[in-house]
């Protein structure tokens, strides 16, 4: 039973400066994400900021085509320091984001949450298209599924994982799919690589 | 009498606020309840002076809560196509006019985290509607308006019933103020809206461009100044079979409602993109805010509400 394409699944575009930006900050869930700009890119200044997972490799330190780049321990690290920088950001700002969807879109909550919108935030994909759910029965979340099947992290449902995404949940939904007769599930595919 | 579909209203009240301002207050002519607004509507007076009609927009600079008036501030423009003349020499208290349902394409945004408003002389009108509502609201705002010296007085009169927020009455010309420090230092989520003569729109709406403002946060509204007339000329609408004079002190739509052709039209400002036509012929000269620069450099459609024809002649599919 496949799920049938519904428009809500997000598209995304190549990473591309805007030209129109006063500043450029680019956010990269790993570093081998971020893209290869020479010096002179834009006239605007640019920042990168990258998760690293590594305890000892922290601060800010400017490349040789003299972007600034600061390396975060973790996604919640970056994020919060992301709410903060937004915090004290002014209008001018464009924000990019480069990695897998659950990432992209926590980043497109915050922004959203500080007043940025399609104008001003542009999500590129990267990386595995592994899904995280969410239950609209329990309202849990589940990360990592790569199967149109998965057991909700919550409740324990088989959830179908459908192809409607929300924005604001950052999460494609999930529905109970053996409702009518418990048990009775359709084969189990690896469907999110 | 009012066709259906349209508002009879009586002016209430009449009084020069300033020595080119009056300020009508209107009501339902049959007492009814008048159609709710929200901030930045505006309202298109159809006056017949004579065998002369215009049609002319304005911002309802106030709405009572319960509906009942309207409140316009007209300035009188001598050079223009003679209705805001009309307003002032023949539009007086127990006056009925004929309107259309109030319109809004300047609508404040509802997920703005603050409101910068960029004003210049008349086109404090649909601020004033927007400080009467922002009062209420916790968002935060900030105004500056420029005027001429010798109006500070009756705007500062007019603002002087906003209460909360920044505001700001500069009786200086925008060029003289640090615009670029004020765009420069806006918080993120911060839309900005502005309203004032065209060079000074096109001045500030540049200058926020130029440090990084998306289109998504800017906000303009414009009446009257775009359309002030131009070169006479002559316009073929192919459909129609019909060849209309354009003289130089009415639109081009005008010359065509004149005519008996009615094209689709809103806000007769350049901003709505209703009355967008084909251009089979001839070169048009653009002053709308609605297309794009590489539309107006392909000439093939045009706004018929602002924008007039080049050269002597332009065919339009009509």
């Amino acid at each position: 039973m496949p799920s049938p394409s519904i428009p809500s699944r997000p598209k995304y575009k190549p990473f591309a400066l805007i030209p129109t930006a006063r500043t450029h900050l680019i956010i990269a869930e790993h570093a081998e994400n971020l893209p290869d700009l020479p010096a002179g890119s834009s006239e605007a200044p640019i920042e990168f900021w990258v998760v690293v997972n590594d305890a000892r490799a922290i601060g800010t330190q400017r490349l040789n085509s003299g972007i600034e780049i600061t390396r975060y321990r973790s996604v919640p690290h970056l994020l919060d320091q992301l709410a903060h920088r937004l915090e004290r950001e002014y209008v001018g700002l464009q924000l990019y984001a480069i990695g897998t969807e659950p990432f992209i879109w926590d980043v497109a909550r915050l922004s959203r949450a500080h007043g940025l919108d399609r104008d001003e935030f542009h999500p590129t994909h990267s990386g595995t298209l592994r899904r995280r759910v969410y239950c609209v029965h329990c309202r849990s979340f589940t990360d990592n599924v790569s199967t149109n099947i998965v057991a909700c992290s919550g409740c324990g449902a088989q959830l179908q994982v459908r192809d409607h995404f929300s924005q604001r949940l950052a999460a494609f939904m999930g529905f109970q799919v053996d409702a009518e007769v418990p048990g009775e599930l359709p084969p189990i595919e690896e469907a999110y690589p | 009498m009012s066709n259906p579909g349209t508002l009879a209203l009586r002016v209430r009240e009449a009084e020069m606020i300033a020595p080119l301002l009056k300020r009508f207050v209107l009501e339902s002519a049959d007492r009814a309840p008048l159609p709710s607004t929200g901030p930045g509507a505006h309202l298109r007076l159809m006056l017949k002076d004579g065998a002369r009609k215009y049609r002319n927009a304005y911002s309802i600079a106030a709405a009572a809560p319960d509906n009942s008036t309207y409140e316009i501030i007209v300035r009188r423009v001598p050079r223009s196509r003679g209705g805001s003349v009309f307003l002032h020499e023949h539009v007086d208290a127990g006056t009925i006019v004929e309107a259309d349902f109030p319109g809004n394409l300047f609508p404040l945004s509802q997920v703005a985290r603050k409101h910068l408003l960029i004003g210049g002389g008349i086109g404090i009108t649909p601020f004033l509607g927007y400080l009467a509502h922002l009062k209420g609201t916790p968002t935060p705002f900030e105004l500056h308006h420029f005027c001429r010296v010798e109006e500070e007085e009756t705007f500062g009169q007019l603002l002087r019933r906003a209460e909360g927020g920044k505001i700001h009455l500069h009786p200086e010309l925008v060029t003289e103020f640090d615009l670029a420090q004020l765009l420069r230092t806006q918080p993120l989520g911060t839309h900005l809206y502005v309203c004032g003569p065209e060079i000074f729109m096109d001045l500030v709406l540049a200058t926020a461009r130029s440090h990084g403002w998306p289109g998504s946060k800017l906000h303009s509204e414009s009446f009257g100044g775009a359309h002030a007339g131009g070169a006479p000329f002559v316009a073929v609408l192919k459909r129609s079979g019909l060849e209309i004079h354009v003289p130089e002190d009415q639109t081009l739509l005008e010359a065509i409602e004149a005519a008996g052709v009615e094209p689709p039209s809103l806000c007769r400002g350049g901003a709505c993109g209703q009355c967008m036509t084909e251009v089979l012929e001839g070169e048009p000269e653009h002053r709308d805010h609605y297309l794009s620069a590489e539309e107006h450099a392909a000439g093939r459609v045009m706004m018929i509400c602002v924008s007039r024809a080049k050269g002597e002649r332009i065919v339009l599919d009509l």
